[in-house]
């Protein structure tokens, strides 16, 4: 009877764990992978992660031919990733902020930027700055002078749709023959200028 | 009288502490008897299964084990309730639409200038990286490639994918940092109609 409840109390613990898996990922990764990939899953559910990204990546791997240890491990370090995003930003942040956390971070922003973006953006989604850092950093603007010039941008409190606009402004710039850090900064400065009269300072 | 109950003790144990003779031969009998008993046979499992015994359970095992169900029916019903719940929220936003919610999905305009391809589509996180979605195939004209697709609010990446084989980001929109696979990504947030 002992050995009976035992058993019972373990099912009861396991319970939970037992989840159905996304049809996506059983259909399209094989089974050593998909098993360690659902632990990945079950391990960033059990830390409040988000898990569609995790989902997601396991998915873009498959699609590109990637062999199964390459996608379990880019699946790990995402989750790996996704806990340093989430301990920059507030305990608030949702799904869409922590994947563009991550870009961010591996972009090379640093933990401690991603924090400063955070409270220069006040209770404002940081999704679509740090999109727009990432994107920077991507075409060649050093990344000490994109995160103060996104800093700036937040602190003058520029809307997501301008910030938007600039990236398109900057990457047609850059496209034209400009200095990545010169078409940045210009328009950066322009739309500080514009947008919010008296906090056009330079970030620090 | 005593002296006389002393020595009827006395011969007693006397008598008790004289050696038995016993016969060489007594234990071989014994063993021999035992040999001859007939041997148990080991119970199948069949037979243990359907042999009926008398089980003993403490009236506290009953109860143990009602609590045990019990917890189970409830965490099964609570993790089916979440399912379902997940399950209907898009359908109830559909059919109850909030004028002050952001959308489920936005129209989002991919394109993408490939003059020599036979095939383009656009695969990213908003479509399972699934290059046959028909939603996501790009038409084009004149080597201009586009699809117009509803795309859920949110931070997404995707890349285009050209005649099956190669990746290649879009170059109109933010670049995504990560590199995993080898396939060049970008990033789109979609926003809510304000």
């Amino acid at each position: 009877m002992i050995r009976f409840a035992r058993a019972l109390v373990a099912l009861l613990f396991a319970a939970p764990a037992v989840r159905a898996q996304d049809p996506a990922l059983s259909s399209k990764l094989d089974k050593p992978t998909l098993l360690a990939v659902s632990a990945i899953i079950d391990s960033a559910r059990a830390a409040k992660l988000p898990t569609k990204p995790l989902n997601d990546k396991a998915l873009e791997g498959a699609a590109t031919g990637a062999d199964g240890p390459k996608i379990v491990a880019a699946v790990r370090q995402l989750s790996i990733r996704m806990g340093s995003a989430r301990r920059s930003l507030n305990s608030n942040a949702t799904p869409d902020e922590i994947k563009a956390a991550v870009d961010a971070l591996q972009a090379g922003v640093s933990t401690r930027d991603l924090a400063l973006v955070q409270s220069a953006s006040g209770k404002r989604p940081v999704t679509m700055p740090l999109a727009v850092l990432t994107d920077l950093i991507g075409r060649q603007v050093p990344i000490p002078t994109a995160t103060s010039l996104v800093l700036q941008l937040e602190r003058a409190g520029v809307k997501d749709s301008e910030l938007s606009l600039f990236q398109r402004n900057v990457r047609a710039d850059i496209e034209r023959g400009a200095d990545p850090i010169a078409a940045a900064t210009t328009r950066a400065k322009g739309l500080v200028q514009r947008g919010a009269p008296g906090t056009n300072k330079p970030a620090q | 009288m005593p002296d006389n109950d002393d020595l009827k003790i006395k011969n007693i144990a006397n008598e008790l502490r004289r050696p038995v003779r016993v016969s060489a031969a007594l234990d071989a009998n014994i063993m021999r008897a035992i040999r001859e008993l007939p041997r148990h046979a080991r119970a199948s499992l069949w037979s243990r299964l359907t042999t009926p015994r008398r089980v003993t359970i403490m009236p506290l095992s009953w109860g143990v084990l009602a609590a045990s169900l019990a917890v189970f029916a409830i965490l099964g019903a609570a993790h089916a309730y979440q399912d379902v719940h997940r399950a209907a929220a898009p359908i109830a936003k559909a059919l109850f639409p909030k004028s002050n919610k952001p959308q489920a999905a936005q129209r989002v305009q991919f394109v993408l200038v490939a003059p020599d391809a036979k095939k383009v589509a656009v695969v990213g996180d908003f479509n399972g990286w699934d290059a046959s979605h028909a939603d996501f195939q790009a038409t084009h004209n004149g080597g201009v490639w586009s699809v117009t697709a509803k795309v859920p609010v949110g931070h997404h990446r995707y890349s285009f994918l050209v005649d099956d084989s190669l990746w290649v980001a879009d170059p109109s929109a933010p670049r995504a940092a990560d590199n995993d696979f080898g396939v060049p990504n970008s990033a789109i947030v979609v926003q809510s109609q304000e």
